[in-house]
């Protein structure tokens, strides 16, 4: 099963940057969220 | 006997005194005994097989999968789950986040003792055990090789979480000298052991990389030593949470005040666990779009890969954060176990289920294999116990800072 698959980086480029992106925001609303007590009801 | 030095013991007094300790304190027959004594009898019985009649005599190890379950599971789990002891000695000792040093040492034990106990599976898979020694002393051994890495790090790690240890052993001797050198000597073991561990975390995710081919393609990349050191974070941190949540309910009796406190600390565990839990999955995510694997989605392998991402990383992410937020001390225990559950899975996945995945011959481990794996958990139950009832690791020693 050993062959060599040809990868193109460029290909999904855009892609990754943008889930680049939305890990950075992401992180900083979990970071908020996690740091904010929820209000008692 | 509670060890309560207020003068140096001789030597000759701490050796009467550690055998005087060897006595059971407690009753015999509870329920964790009555369970534990036939595993660990039936256990001795399967390795005096193993080791007069071979590793197929027990295993159904073959040449088409020569790591089975004591590899798969006891130790490359395993040494994942024992991640919490350098991530806590790290925060403590060189972040200095003082309010986890309550549970340092209970942590440090757990992971010392799963490393002897994993090193231990080690070494009943090794067809020739005795040759276990010869990355040690270089004799015909590949020093280029990952593996020759792997075990000098274990090695060197175990010796390193002794160290880290050995203060609470000299509290107990009431070995007041070499307490203070030990102590004098921690941070600089935990810098070194920190070191070590990251490395090997990340050594073991190496050592399928040879595997290429092997191991189903949503499960293989180049990535896997970063994702096995990222993974053993929050493996570790969820096991010290379930791990305390547990020792804290059986051993109430042998914990001071200080050390009771451990649903306090849970949350900020946690907060760790979220957020090194949410890194890895969007590491997990980069790489399933670079290597263009929408087209692997949809069959079982898929299946399996969204319920190791979706159901046992993610979920227990937001499960961790839910249960930070609203203060909720059981929603974050069970987010440590189904993270505990993914990270088994996810190290099962690579080195056994998704194995060979294209074979049509397919590994099972026997009966035997699992109970040897009962017996391994079980006597380091039983060593933990008696270590804990014992030393000052819940509590602190009565004559000393």
């Amino acid at each position: 099963m050993e062959s060599y698959t040809y990868v193109n980086i460029f290909e999904t480029k855009g892609l990754e940057n943008l889930l680049v992106l939305s890990f950075l925001v992401m992180l900083v609303f979990l970071v908020r969220y996690i740091n904010r007590p929820a209000k008692k009801r | 006997m509670i060890a309560n030095p207020t003068a140096e013991r001789r030597p000759l007094d701490m050796l009467r005194f550690a055998l005087s300790e060897l006595k059971p304190r407690a009753p015999f027959l509870t329920p964790f005994n009555v369970i534990s004594i036939p595993i660990i009898l039936v256990g001795l019985v399967i390795l005096a097989i193993r080791f007069t009649q071979g590793l197929g005599s027990v295993t159904n190890l073959n040449q088409e999968f020569p790591w089975g379950f004591w590899i798969g599971f006891d130790v490359v789990t395993g040494v994942a789950l024992a991640g919490g002891a350098y991530v806590i000695t790290f925060v403590v000792y060189v972040l200095k986040v003082e309010r986890y040093h309550p549970i340092v040492r209970v942590t440090v034990l757990n992971g010392f003792l799963a490393y002897v106990f994993y090193a231990g599976g080690l070494f009943l898979d090794l067809g020739k055990p005795w040759h276990i020694i010869n990355p040690m002393i270089g004799n015909s051994f590949g020093y280029n090789s990952v593996l020759f890495l792997v075990a000098w790090h274990f090695v060197l790690y175990m010796i390193a979480e002794l160290i880290e240890f050995s203060p609470a052993i000299a509290e107990w001797l009431g070995a007041r000298r070499m307490r203070a050198f030990l102590q004098s000597v921690t941070v600089g073991t935990v810098i070194a052991g920190f070191t070590i561990s990251t490395l090997h975390q990340a050594g073991l995710g190496a050592l399928f990389l040879m595997a290429k081919g092997k191991i189903h393609p949503l499960w293989y990349t180049e990535f896997m030593p970063v994702l096995f050191f990222v993974s053993s974070i929050f493996a570790g941190i969820s096991m010290v949470i379930v791990e305390g949540t547990l020792s804290h309910r059986v051993l109430k009796d042998h914990m001071d005040a200080e050390h009771g406190e451990f649903d306090k600390l849970i949350f900020g565990l946690a907060r760790g666990a979220a957020l090194s839990m949410f890194a890895y999955y969007f590491f997990k995510a980069l790489i399933f779009i670079h290597e263009h694997h929408w087209n692997l989605m949809g069959d079982r392998w898929g299946n399996l890969y969204l319920l190791e991402i979706l159901g046992l990383t993610l979920a227990p992410c937001f499960m961790f954060a839910y249960g930070i937020r609203n203060r909720s001390l059981g929603v974050v225990r069970w987010a440590a176990l189904l993270a505990i559950i993914g990270v088994i899975l996810n190290r099962l996945n690579i080195s056994l289920i998704a194995f060979n995945w294209f074979s049509p011959n397919h590994y099972y481990p026997s009966w035997q294999e699992v109970w040897i794996t009962a017996m391994i958990i079980s006597c380091e139950i039983w060593v933990f116990r008696w270590v804990v009832t014992r030393m000052p690791v819940l509590r602190k020693a009565t004559g000393f800072d």
